[in-house]
């Protein structure tokens, strides 16, 4: 029955043959570019393996600023390394081109020969294969180097050389205007000699580690080699080195001091320490006092308050003194007065009393000797009283002089009591004052003691300081001895030519010269695989949707057969039988034909060989790529429909038989408010969800193709667009021995070289200082520290950098580790460049305050070639950059062509099949009397709404899919941080197109759909 | 009994769309006899069948066909119950388009190991002529004989026939007829057929009608007459 129900498969084929054949022609077309491009890769990639180790293709290189000495290359291959020069020596053969000049090698990177033989003459050379291609230059031509002509005896290729670029970091090749030439030994230095030459010799010398020796270990003897200044007889050399060498002495010297300061500096902190121990000795000596202190002002206090009482008391006496004074005064002037009274009186008492004895006398005297009698008793007491009264007259008189002599004395007491007292109140506010004074003193002298508190705390501290500050002054002193020591030996390093040879040492691995047509198939390799699966898995499921279609018209049959026992798996494989023999026929062909015709292996392998310079090489088919071609799509094509079949025939024999439709969620939905003709559209759509969904994933697939063939277009198009319209400068002049002064019209700059890895590529990145008025690069105002820099867009797209990211360069040699924070990115995708400031980039890199080793201008500058390592004009970097548009123009062109005819292709079939589901129900419609133009509306417009669905899903979803595999997988070996962003204008176009192929097809398939004639498929149906 | 059914219950739908198409219909069908089962259109005659072949699952009861218990049986071993006992005639024959007529009884000869002479088959069911032709260059009738050939390939012991006729005209539902009869003889084939044609009762041993998913009637036909004198076809 197997074979029964195969000749049934065969006929199903047949009946259907025109979309098997479309099918099998996408196959054909997919599996022959996969199957090429894996076959190529492996050819390419085995060939370089095989090459690689017949052509004794070297483990690393290094250069050196002079020759090694028979010695030194000895001490290497002494051990077992072998080393061979690689010198080389540049030459314009005009003013485009440029030829490097090398002995023909013997032991490493040989010349692998394409055509013609090695040179065996001194005027006979060997050309390199690309430049031989692309220039036509052939064996047996002449060409002429400065004055001497060499004839052409052979075109080959080295495998160092695998990619010709002039420089390590150099990103694209162009062959039409550099190349290599090998020459005999004799020609080499006759060449050299002739100075010709656009720049100075370069030492370099290839190794072969042979097993006995590791790579760091050559570096480390390589790193040792010291070579002598005499030996060097370039005068751009010496002129440099003079300068260098001053440099380092005067540097040297600046350590010497910096050595010396220390020195002073621990020594005066030795000083300082005493100084501030003696201080806090005082300090504490003040602290111990400051109690003593604070009770003698305390007393002072109480005293001053007493003087205060007591000034208060004794002004208060003064007063009453005065007072009494005062009345004293007023008493004693009171006395004098009654005194002077009594004097007066006494006076009057003494006429008185004279008058009294004159008159006793007299009446003593008197005749009457009574009153005689009388009289005379009284005249003695009389005269006695008149004597009495002298007496007491002297008396009072001595009184009143007494009296008066106490009114003055009183009074100049009282005067002087009051004087005093005028000073009193003085007395008594100065006594509160000096209270009031002494009261603060005390407050003043408990804050004093906390201050002294404090002070003598940070006695103290300044004491343990001084004593950290004397041992770390002594440390910093020791320090800087050792410092002084390491600068001496970072001097030594930094001016590292002047003892070490070594300039450059690369692995062939990190060497973007080698293997990399390798590498970069690589990546064609493993986009192919999954490509193609994804391609076969579509094809696969498309004519699953065929198979699924079949089942459902032999629905009845099925059953039937199901009703006499045939059983599900037997089905199964008889439906699955002819997507298997779909896929494996178109498999076995597209891979037969990428295998055996020129447009195969050998055109995809063209790719590489028009790209970089390769030795011939047979192609390679192995067992995984035949197996890819002649499995992969019938097992996918088996698994894809097994999933899809099954489940179509897992019904029961009834159901199968009534040929009932499986009620599926979502074609239930009401669809209410909606005229007849877009409700039917959207029932239509939704009864043919899986031809639709299979559109949009063809769709899908398509854009992918697309894409892929637009972002590498953008892309490449960046490329050259930045390469031209961001280059502002004419001239860049790259120093081997710079000068000290730039040439006049230049602009100087620092740049050093650094790596920096990104998904498994290693890049050199140029940190480059620039000074603030250079107009070449608009990079706005530099950061004015060392760590901070302004990023160029190609780095900040390359390592998906933003502002204020830190990243670290790795220097050449990968020793050190320089770490930056993104300032700011500035719109530069020409070249990988950081940019600083000149002074800062001088300082972070140890360079003198007037060194650079690049200029730029905007004309050509009279500088000696002998100077430069090389000059890069823009009209060389415009010539260049179309090489990559030029060399992905035919992969675009074929990619966009086949993305398109893979939507064509699918959603023909799809819309075909669609309609032919359909074809009973057109009939009926048909026969109610809808016009062509109603029915086209109802069967075929609501595809226009998938399509558009489906576009504005898949064009955003692929690009995106495609911005994210782009950078890390194709061309993540490409050292050039464009994007493939694209203009809003692209995805519109793209759009358009799709809009546009769909509109075709539909037109194409409406003739399909008028053709539709109701009575026959009636009458078939009856 | 060669064929037994035993208050069989089949039923469809839920809710307000319930509808219960058998109600317990018991049958007995003795080996070598031709059956007809009628009823009027939504009487449960083509349920009975399907159930019976195991094309549908009852909801109660017994199915015993040739002694195996066919309401047990799923996936693998009903198919091998089909295989090993069964051959189906539809009314709209069923055949594989893109084989011809000997390659579609091929595809069941496959089925067993014991199979009938085809060669003979074809020429017992005149289609000689026709063996080589696509069934679209077919008449109806020769259609349904191809089916017919295809069911009978693997020498079944029950040929169940839904509306063989149903889509043929008179003389070719005659000549059908007279071939499910001489089949009947010559290979002692138990038939079952289920038509709403009245005349087709008149050639059969047992005759079952239904009505309303019940036995109406069920009776052993003492006045058989051959099929090619049937009338009213």
């Amino acid at each position: 029955m197997g074979w029964i129900l195969f000749k049934r498969a065969l006929r199903d084929l047949k009946s259907g043959v025109a979309r098997y054949i479309a099918l099998s022609l996408l196959i054909i077309f997919s599996l022959f570019i996969v199957i090429s491009l894996m076959a190529s890769a492996d050819t390419i990639i085995d060939s370089t393996v095989i090459s690689d180790r017949e052509l004794c293709c070297e483990d690393g290189e290094f250069s050196v600023f002079v020759p090694l000495r028979d010695e030194e290359l000895a001490k290497i291959t002494g051990r077992g390394v072998s080393i061979e020069k690689m010198f080389y020596v540049d030459y314009a053969l005009n003013e485009n081109q440029v030829l490097r000049a090398f002995k023909v090698r013997e032991n490493i990177n040989k010349i692998s020969l394409i055509d013609g033989e090695l040179p065996s003459a001194d005027d006979e050379a060997v050309i390199e294969r690309r430049y031989s291609e692309v220039n036509n230059v052939n064996v047996g031509d002449k060409l002429k180097i400065g004055e001497k002509e060499f004839t052409i005896t052979g075109v080959g290729a080295t495998p160092d050389y695998n990619t010709v670029i002039k420089k390590i970091s150099d990103t694209v090749v162009d062959s039409r205007y550099f190349g290599l030439i090998f020459v005999t030994p004799k020609a080499y230095d006759e060449l050299y000699d002739s100075g010709y030459s656009i720049a100075s010799e370069e030492y370099y010398y290839a190794y072969l580690l042979n097993g006995v020796m590791t790579e760091d270990e050559l570096k480390d003897i390589l790193e040792d080699n010291k070579f002598d200044i005499e030996d060097i007889e370039d005068e751009y050399f010496k002129e440099y080195w003079k300068r260098m060498t001053e440099r380092k002495d005067e540097l040297l010297d600046g350590i010497d001091e910096l050595k010396d300061g220390a020195e002073e500096l621990a020594d005066g902190a030795d000083e300082l320490r005493d100084g501030i121990e003696e201080f806090h000795d005082g300090m504490t000596e003040l602290h111990d006092a400051v109690p003593d202190l604070t009770d003698g002002i305390e007393a002072l206090d109480d005293g001053a308050a007493q003087l205060e009482n007591g000034v208060n008391a004794y002004t208060y006496g003064v007063d009453r003194i005065e007072s009494g004074a005062s009345e004293l005064s007023d008493g004693a002037s009171s006395m004098a007065d009654g005194t002077s009274k009594l004097n007066d009186g006494s006076g009057e008492f003494k006429n008185g009393v004279i008058g009294f004895a004159v008159t006793a006398n007299t009446m003593a005297q008197s005749e009457d000797p009574y009153i005689a009698g009388i009289a005379s008793g009284f005249v003695d007491p009389a005269f006695s009283l008149v004597s009495g009264y002298e007496q007491i007259n002297s008396g009072i008189k001595e009184v009143n002089g007494g009296a008066n002599s106490l009114s003055e004395g009183a009074y100049q007491l009282y005067d002087g009591i009051k004087s005093l007292n005028s000073n009193s109140a003085a007395l008594r506010n100065g006594a509160a004052e000096l209270h009031a004074g002494t009261s603060e003193l005390l407050e003043g002298a408990s804050e004093f003691t906390d201050g002294i508190d404090e002070l003598y705390d940070g006695s103290k501290e300044i004491k343990d300081g001084s004593v950290d500050l004397a041992k770390g002054a002594r440390e910093l002193s020791d320090g800087v001895n050792e410092l002084s020591d390491e600068a001496n030996d970072l001097i030594d390093d930094v001016f590292d030519f002047d003892l070490s040879n070594l300039l450059v040492f690369i692995n062939s691995k990190d060497n973007p010269r080698i293997d990399s047509a390798a590498d970069d198939v690589q990546i064609n390799y493993s986009a192919s695989i999954i490509f193609g699966i994804l391609l076969v898995v579509l094809f696969a499921y498309v004519i699953s949707v065929f198979i699924v279609h079949t089942i459902d018209q032999e629905s009845s049959v099925i059953g039937a057969l199901y009703s006499m026992g045939l059983k599900r798996r037997t089905l199964t494989m008889s439906y699955v039988a002819v997507p298997v023999i779909v896929t494996f026929v178109s498999g076995v062909i597209g891979t037969l034909i990428a295998i055996f015709t020129p447009a195969g292996i050998p055109a995809q392998m063209q790719d590489s060989l028009s790209y970089f310079s390769m030795p011939k090489m047979d192609i390679i088919v192995k067992p995984f790529v035949l197996i890819y071609g002649l499995v992969i799509p019938p097992v996918t094509a088996f698994i894809v429909n097994v999933l899809v079949v099954r489940n179509r025939l897992i019904r029961t024999p009834l159901s199968l038989l009534h040929n009932e439709q499986k009620a599926v969620r979502g074609k239930e939905i009401k669809i209410k408010g909606l005229k007849f003709i877009p409700m039917f559209r959207i029932r239509q759509m939704l009864r043919e969800i899986r031809a639709g969904l299979t559109v949009i994933f063809g769709l899908f697939m398509s854009l992918l193709v697309a894409l892929l063939a637009l972002n590498t277009s953008v892309y490449c198009s960046n490329v050259k667009d930045s390469y031209i319209n961001l280059t502002n400068y004419e001239y860049m002049y790259n120093y081997k021995y710079p000068t000290e002064e730039v040439p006049e019209g230049g602009y100087e700059a620092v740049a050093e070289s650094f790596k920096k890895e990104i998904y498994g590529y290693t890049f050199d990145i140029t940190v480059l200082g620039i000074t603030k008025d250079n107009p070449f690069f608009d990079t706005g105002d530099l950061p004015d520290n060392d760590s901070d820099v302004v990023l160029s867009s190609s780095v900040a797209n390359k390592y998906n950098l933003s502002v204020g990211d830190i990243f670290t360069l790795s220097d050449d040699k990968g020793e050190r580790l320089y770490a930056f924070r993104v300032a700011r990115v500035f719109d530069y995708t020409a070249t990988m460049f950081v940019f600083m400031d000149i002074d800062r980039c001088r300082d972070l890199f140890n360079e003198d305050d007037d060194y650079f080793n690049v200029v730029f201008s905007d004309h050509e500058l009279d500088i000696d070639s002998g100077r430069l390592y090389s000059t890069v004009s823009k009209e060389e970097i415009a010539r260049s950059s179309g090489i990559y548009v030029d060399m992905m123009g035919p992969m675009v062109t074929t990619m966009s062509v086949a993305s398109a005819v893979i939507f064509l292709v699918v959603m023909y079939l799809m819309v075909k099949m669609m309609i032919d589901r359909s074809a009973f129900n057109i009939s009926l419609v048909k026969v109610f009397g809808f016009r062509n133009r109603e029915v086209r509306k109802m069967y075929l417009d609501g595809n226009f709404y998938i399509i558009v669905i489906g576009a504005l899903i898949s064009i955003p979803l692929c690009k995106l899919i495609m911005d994210y595999i782009y950078p890390r997988y194709l061309v993540c070996n490409v050292g050039v941080g464009v994007t493939a962003q694209y203009p809003p204008v692209l995805f519109a176009l793209i759009f358009a197109v799709i809009i546009v192929l769909y509109l075709a097809i539909n037109l194409v398939l409406s003739g399909r759909l008028r053709k539709i004639n109701p009575a026959e498929i009636l009458k078939n149906r009856e | 009994m060669y064929i037994e059914t035993r208050d069989l219950k089949k039923s469809y739908g839920e809710g307000g769309s319930f509808v219960q198409v058998l109600k317990g219909v018991s049958i007995k069908v003795d080996k070598g006899e031709m059956c007809v089962i009628q009823g009027t259109s939504g009487s449960g005659k083509s349920t009975l069948l399907n159930c019976i072949g195991g094309l549908d699952v009852i909801d109660s009861g017994n199915v015993s066909v040739a002694g195996t218990l066919v309401e047990g049986l799923k996936g693998e071993k009903l198919s091998d119950y089909r295989r090993a006992n069964l051959g189906f005639i539809f009314q709209f024959y069923n055949l594989v388009p893109n084989l011809t007529v000997r390659e579609n009884i091929q595809v069941c000869e496959y089925l067993t190991k014991e199979p009938l002479n085809m060669d003979e088959l074809i020429e017992v069911l005149g289609l000689t002529e026709h063996q080589y032709k696509f069934p679209s260059q077919l008449s109806g009738g020769q259609q349904q004989r191809c089916a017919i050939a295809r069911a009978l390939v693997k020498n079944p012991k029950v040929l169940l026939c839904d509306e063989p006729t149903g889509a043929l005209d008179s003389k070719t539902s005659r000549d059908i007829l007279v071939l499910l009869e001489k089949i009947n003889k010559q290979y002692g084939t138990t038939m079952l057929i289920v038509t709403h044609n009245n005349s087709i009762k008149n050639m059969v041993d047992h005759v079952i009608y239904l009505k309303d998913g019940e036995i109406y009637k069920d009776y052993m036909n003492e006045n058989k007459i051959p099929a090619s004198e049937l009338e009213d076809l």
